[in-house]
This record gives structure tokens, sequence and C-alpha cells, in this order.
């Protein structure tokens, strides 16, 4: 075969798959638009806890479906081909928002662009922003002062929030109408936060100093009068990085402040909270900080936590 | 007069200022044989690759063609001691030596008729013709040797530049390369190879001794003697040993060897 | 049949994704089989790996990532240039060090950041369910670009690769262009990147070349072949990812190398068409 023909014959063998490709796009016909199968609307939500709220308001007025799996680490988690197409098929995203959902990103702005409305949790929110000396490590970029964090579900009146203002952009895109259930639930949320309130409160206020494995438990602090000493990782990912001089600054900080308990929670590198905790003598708790217990309920979520925290500190006495 | 292929004059060659021979003073005509012999090392290959244009002449002069060297490019081939190894072996033999024509027909100029003769000549000449369609790797080293140099043949060029042209080959194919070099001579190509077997050389029209220094240059007859290959290579043994280079003191080239002619020492 | 097809029919995303993954083999394809040809591989893999720099800081400063890929690539092609060519390192080492270098560099520079964290992992594994079609866009026009260059020069690539020294003798410019194929394979690593990253882009230089180089002995074919496995790997690849939740940039080089291995094991069942070859 000569040469020219072997490359014309090549050229127009790329050309056809182009084509073939191209021609499919064109008689996909409806894509992106797959309307769901049931007569409810679709809502796709992130990440498991804020999934619990969102079904709790929701009620049975539309399918609610969770994008990420109970356990997995919404900082990092990425979603396979069939998740972006949930994503594209939706009649309403509901995310977090501020960077959490990180591995959604891309596929999110893709299903905006498509047209899908996305209702932005913490856009409903009083937003936290890292305050100028809170934790150990001013130097770590997300440290600064002024960061926001995205950690807003460890804080029930926070979701309570949220809740309200789910109305208004589940009717504006479905059409249906969940101001009956929402009040409910956000009334469910009223209650909780007393209920959480009442188990923190029972550890004096000397010893709520916290340290967990990444900056997430801001939101928690702030509502019921405990304090963020430091993080094993300085950020407010559980991707952040960390350096020595920041280990060093963290168990100082520690021993200053009588911390007598590290949490590690989801992403915290176990050989250094480890290190952490045998160099200052704490003990180390695991407190699961961004998954869903195995009943599904985010009440019993914010109550574990809560009682795990009061149990940890009150039983290493504290200063 | 017709214009030398190659011209020398008091030409050093090396490697930035530092020079592996000086001293060359030679000139070939069209239709010659330049043998350029020693030893590994010798400076045999820099001196080639000097001509080729592939390094700069440290000091004196060195004109191909009448002009500098390197730049009649088409109308020159150039056959190097190693082969890369990481040139990927699927390629048929026809098509390595086919691409001895390129550069006479552009970027994308097709290759005709005329080219394919060549080529099947150039496989002919060397023996290899039944080789055509065998992949590079799955051929022994002299094959593959025989392949380059059908490459290099297929050219037709007006100068050839051969460095150690039958390394790896047998008696046999050794034969077919020199028959090869008279008809490329009788064709009114130059050819300049360089080598460390004696006996090649001593086919040429002119010979260069090198040992990191010019250490006779002329007729084969002058040069490969006795004293003059002591120097260059250290040893001269007399007598057929079997495989080694030897030189036999009493054989002159005062007859001559015709085309088709098997001659061994 | 539907299930071969209705991925793709009924979501815009993944047609976006397999006419971004067809591109990226025809452009990988095409230049692999040079690299493969020349026994190029271990630069290619130090080039896909030195983008990364790049594209981290041009995320941080906030340009467009490809254009942070070819200052990166052009700061990786200049630099083995230059430690080849002034040292007694064998390129090798040179290249090894470079590129290892560069891409401790590049992880530095994104983990600045934790925002960025979910960068990193796209950079190197790329996200082909995102690309949007300015990607596709550019794609096309590097393809383009890639094979319109290897028509021209496939005979001065293919000297080189034989010998530089008789590429030189015969005219052409060896310098020139040897940069030239650098650049093609640096354009090329640079927007495929987005479909199967920087980690694996090499995968898809080399696999579906390496596979044609099995299979025929004529470049113009060796590229056609590499292209048409290259674009079966990206739709095998999508598919795969669709049904078992894989990472699809990842899926698609997993398919392009489990292709070369089985045609190298399938080979050595078939007995050989060639008689041996006498020796000379």
């Amino acid at each position: 075969m000569g040469r020219m023909r072997t490359w014309i014959a090549g050229v127009t063998a790329a050309t056809l798959l182009v084509v073939g490709g191209l021609l499919a796009a064109g008689c996909g016909g409806a894509s992106g638009d797959g309307s769901a199968s049931s007569a409810k609307p679709q809502i796709v939500v992130t990440y498991p806890v804020l999934g619990a709220v969102v079904k709790g308001a929701v009620g049975n007025r539309a399918d609610v479906q969770v994008l990420m799996p109970n356990g997995a680490d919404p900082h990092e988690w990425r979603p396979s081909a069939r998740d972006v197409a949930a994503l594209s098929n939706a009649d309403l995203i509901v995310e977090n928002g501020l960077g959490l959902e990180g591995g959604l990103r891309t596929a999110i702005a893709q299903a905006r662009d498509a047209g899908v409305p996305v209702f932005t949790a913490t856009d409903h929110v009083n937003v936290r922003t890292v305050r100028a000396g809170e934790g150990a490590d001013p130097t770590a970029a997300d440290q600064q002062a002024g960061a926001k964090d995205p950690h807003i579900w460890t804080d029930p009146t926070q979701m309570r929030a949220v809740v309200a203002a789910l109305p208004a952009a589940v009717k504006a895109s479905t059409g249906v109408d969940i101001s009956a259930t929402a009040r409910a639930e956000a009334q469910r949320l009223q209650s909780l936060d007393a209920q959480v309130a009442a188990v923190l409160n029972t550890v004096p206020p000397a010893a709520r100093g916290i340290v967990t494995g990444h900056e997430s438990l801001g939101y928690l602090a702030r509502r019921y009068g405990y304090r963020l000493v430091g993080a094993i990782m300085p950020s407010l990912s559980s991707q952040g990085q960390v350096s020595a001089s920041h280990l060093a600054a963290l168990n100082t900080a520690m021993r200053t402040a009588g911390v007598r308990v590290v949490f590690a929670e989801i992403g915290t590198p176990k050989q250094v909270s480890e290190a952490v905790a045998t160099e200052t003598g704490a003990t180390l708790v695991e407190l699961g900080t961004h998954a869903l217990p195995a009943d599904g309920s985010y009440a019993t979520f914010m109550m574990d936590l809560a009682r795990q925290i009061a149990s940890a500190l009150s039983n290493t006495g504290g200063k | 007069m017709t214009t030398p292929a190659v011209r020398c004059d008091d030409l050093a060659v090396g490697y930035g200022r530092h020079a592996v021979v000086t001293g060359v003073d030679l000139v070939l005509l069209p239709g010659q044989w330049l043998a350029v012999v020693g030893t590994n090392g010798s400076g045999k290959s820099t001196f080639l690759r000097t001509v080729a244009g592939l390094l700069p002449a440290v000091r004196g002069g060195v004109s191909v063609f009448g002009g500098d060297p390197g730049v009649r490019g088409a109308s020159i081939a150039y056959l190097a001691q190693s082969h890369s190894a990481g040139f990927l072996l699927p390629l048929r033999s026809r098509d390595v030596v086919r691409m001895g024509r390129w550069p006479l027909r552009g970027l994308v100029g097709r290759l005709g008729p005329d080219d394919d003769a060549a080529v099947d000549a150039a496989m002919d000449a060397l023996g290899i013709s039944d080789l055509a369609e065998q992949p590079l790797g799955a051929l022994s080293g002299g094959q593959c040797q025989r392949v380059h140099l059908a490459q290099a043949l297929a050219r037709a060029a007006d100068l050839l530049l051969l460095d150690e042209p039958t390394s790896g080959l047998d008696a046999a194919s050794r034969e077919r390369y020199l028959s090869v070099m008279d008809s490329e001579r009788a064709r009114g190509a130059c050819v300049v190879s360089a080598t460390h077997d004696v006996r090649e050389a001593a086919r040429a029209d002119l010979v260069l001794l090198v040992a990191e220094r010019v250490i006779a240059c002329g007729p084969p007859g002058d040069v490969l003697t006795p004293r003059a290959l002591a120097d260059a290579f250290g040893v001269v043994l007399s007598g057929d040993t079997g495989g080694l280079a030897v030189l036999d003191p009493h054989h002159e080239h005062d007859h001559d060897h015709g085309p088709g002619h098997s001659h061994t020492h | 049949m539907g299930v071969l097809t209705d991925p793709f029919v009924q979501n815009a995303f993944m047609q976006r994704a397999l006419i971004a993954g067809i591109l990226v083999a025809i452009a990988t394809g095409v230049v692999g089989t040079l690299m493969v040809l020349r026994g190029m591989a271990f630069l290619g893999d130090a080039l896909a790996h030195g983008v990364l720099p790049g594209i981290a800081a041009a995320l941080l400063i906030g340009i467009p990532s490809f254009l942070g890929a070819l200052v990166g690539a052009a700061v990786m092609i200049g630099g083995v240039s230059a430690v080849t060519r002034r040292t007694r390192l064998s390129s090798d080492v040179a290249i090894g060090l470079l590129f290892v270098g560069m891409l401790a560099l590049g992880v530095v520079i994104v983990s600045r950041s934790s925002e960025f964290a979910g960068s990193l992992t796209d950079i190197l594994f790329g996200e082909v369910l995102g690309v949007g079609w300015m990607a596709i866009l550019w794609q096309a026009v590097v393809a383009v670009v890639v094979v319109v260059l290897a028509y021209v020069l496939q005979r001065p690539f293919l000297l080189m690769a034989m010998d530089p020294d008789q590429a030189r003798v015969a005219g052409y410019r060896v310098g020139v262009l040897e940069a030239v194929l650098l650049s093609m394979i640096a354009l090329t690593v640079v927007v495929s990147f987005s479909v199967v990253g920087t980690l694996l882009v090499f995968g898809m230089l080399l696999a579906p070349a390496g596979t044609a180089a099995l299979l025929v002995r004529r470049v113009g074919a060796m590229m056609i072949i590499a292209v048409l496995i290259g674009a079966f790997s990206a739709y095998a690849g999508l598919l795969l990812s669709w049904y078992l939740d894989f990472a699809a940039g990842a899926s698609i080089v997993l398919v392009s190398i489990g292709i070369f291995f089985v045609v190298l094991v399938a080979q050595a069942f078939v007995p050989s068409r060639q008689p041996h070859p006498e020796h000379a």
C-alpha cells in the first residue's frame, strides 16, 4: 500500500470515528435531560449528613438521592460516571459549598451549566470564619484569619437555617411544596439543639479545649461554647498537610491549654495522631464527624457526637 | 582538471581544540577509494566524521567537492560504525534500504520505479534480496550490517563515507562488499572507508595509515609495509594465522583483481 | 446492543468524554509511534510528569492550566537538553532526576493549599467526565497539528531514529527536528492530561503504539493501528467506568495496556511466519 494511500485511509478512519461520535451526540437527542422515570422530582444531595436532613425536610414529596456512600470522605470523594449522570439529570442539586465537596466541583459546575438548579447550603447559614490566633498554626494557607469553614453540620441551628431556606428552592425548581415537612424538620432540629447543649454543658468550661484531626468542629465549638485549641492537620480539609513545626506548636498548645484528648477523625494520619498522643500523654479518641450512624439519623449523629465529646473530656479530668 | 571529491590540506581532526590526528594531506578524485586504516581509537572515525561535516576541523582545511563538508547532503552517503539499538526493529529490511532514497525525494515526494530499481539492485549486490520482507530484529548482525550497507548503496551517492563497513561480515559477504566497491568506483563515485582490516585496505587506491598521527599516506604498496604497520598496530604477523589481520610482505598488488575474482590470502 | 451505546446516547458528558478520548487517541497514537520507534519511552514519561509543576503553578496563579503545562514542558525540554549536553551524566540519569524533581515540585506547589488537593488528583488522573468543549477544541487543534507534522516530517524522524549522524549528513536539521518532536510530545501531553492525567498519559503514548509495533511493520500502518486501539480504549474504558464505577481515565489506560499484553501473549502462541534467518 502506497504511503500516501495509507495516510489517506488513516485520516479517513479517524475522521469517521470522530464524526460517528458527533452524530451520536446529535442523535442523542434529549441527552442530559433524562427525566426521572417516577413522577416524583429527583433531588440529589452530595454527602450523607446533609442528605439525612434534606430527607427529613422533604419527606416523601420528592426522591432524595445521596451521592456519597456513608463513610466516604466528602473532602476528597470523586464521582463515578453514573454519579455524574445523576447530577446532570437531577431536578435540584443540594450541595454544601465552601469547597467541602472538592471532588465534585467540576461535575456540579457542569450540571449547573446544563441548567440544573443548585442549592448551596452554606449560602443560607451564618458562616464561621477562622479567627486570628485560633488553632496552632497561623501560616497554613487556609488557617489564615478569614478563611471560611464549611463544616456547618456540627451545629443543628445552622442545619435549621438550611431547612428554612430549602422549600423556596424546591418550589422554584420542581414546583413541589415542602413547607409543611420542612417546618416539622426545623422543629426537630430546634429540640435537638437543646438536647445537644444539655449534654455538652456537662463539661466544665475549663475542660472544653478541643483538638481534632482537621479543623472540623468549629461550628459546634462556636455554638456550644467550646474552644478550638488546634488540629493535627492545620486545615479545613481532611487533605491537609502536616509539617514538623506545626506538630511542635500543637504539642505546646495542648500542654498550655491542658488538653488531654485528641479527637482523630476521617483522613487523620494514624501514625501522626498516635505520635501526638504519646508526646503529650493525651488519649486518642476516634470521632465520626463526617459520617452518619447506622440508623441514618442526623439526630442520632449529633447526640452520639455530643456524648462522645462530653465523656472523653470529662473522663480525662482536664484542669 | 576534475574537482577533487575530497581534499585535505594539513588537516588536523579531533574534538574541540584537541587534535587526534594531524597533518593529513591528500587529494581524492572521483572514482577513487581511500582506506583509512588504524586500530580502534586511532582517529579514523574522527577523520571520517570530519569529512562528513559532523565535526569541525581542528586545524587546516578540508573540502568536499570543492566546498565545505556537510553541505552537499543528498550526494553523500554516510554509514556509522554502530547502529542505534533503540531503533525499533519491526521495520522490514526493504523499508530500511528504501530510507536511503529519501533524501533524494524531499519530505513527501513519492518514491518511483527508479527508486525501487535502485533499492532492488543494492539489495541484490549485497545478497540480501531474500531478506527483503524480514524485520530488522529477525536478522543476524552480519545481515543487519548488509542492510545498512545496501541503504548507503541505494543512494547512488557521489561520495560514500563508510565506518567499519565489513564489521560482522563473513568472507562471502566481504567479497560482495569488495565488488560493490569496484562497481561504485566504476560509476564515478568516491569512497572513503575506515577499517582495521588490512586486507580490505590493500584493495584501495589510497591508504591513510593512522595511529593518533599520520604514519603514512599513499598507494597501498607504499603504505602497507611491515614497518608502517608495526608503527600503526604495534605488531606485524606474517604468514597465515587464520583469522588475524596479517600482512604477507611478498604479496604485492601488481596484478588486477577483476570483478568476481575470489582471492584469499 | 443498547448496553454498549446507552451511556453515551443518554448523557452529554459521556459523549464529550468519548470525543475527547478519541482526539487524545489520535494525538497519542501518532506521537507515541514516533516515540516508540525512537526508543524515547523514558523521555516521554519524564515529559509527562514534568508538566505537573507548570499546571500546579498555573492553577495557583489563576491562568488556564494548559498554559502552565506548556511552560512546564518547555522547562523540562530545556532542562533535559542542557543537562545532557553539558555534563557527563548519561541522559537517563539526567532525565530521571529532572522528572522526579519536577514531580516533587509540583506536589509541593499544589499541596500549599488544601483547596487544590482535589486538583492534584484531577491533574494526575484526569477528569475526563468533566471535559468541556473548549478543551475538546484544543485537543482537535493539537491532533491536526500533530498529524500534519508527523506526515510531513516522518522521513527525517525515522532517519534520526536510525542514526542521527546519517540524518545530519543527508542534510536534515537534526537539532531543529529534535525540538519539533519534543514539542509534539509536549503538546500532546498538555492536551491529554485533562482526559487521563499526567501520571497515565504516558500509558496512552506507549501502549497503543507498542501494540501496533507488534502487529505491523510499516510506520504509516503503525500509526493508524495505534490510533484505532487508542480510540477503542477510550470507548471501552468509558463503558467500564460507567458500569463498574471505575475511575474513567485510569480505565481507558488500563484497557490500552491490557490490549498490549493480550497481543503480546497471543503472539507467543502463533507460530512464526518467518523462516529462521540464515547467518551472514
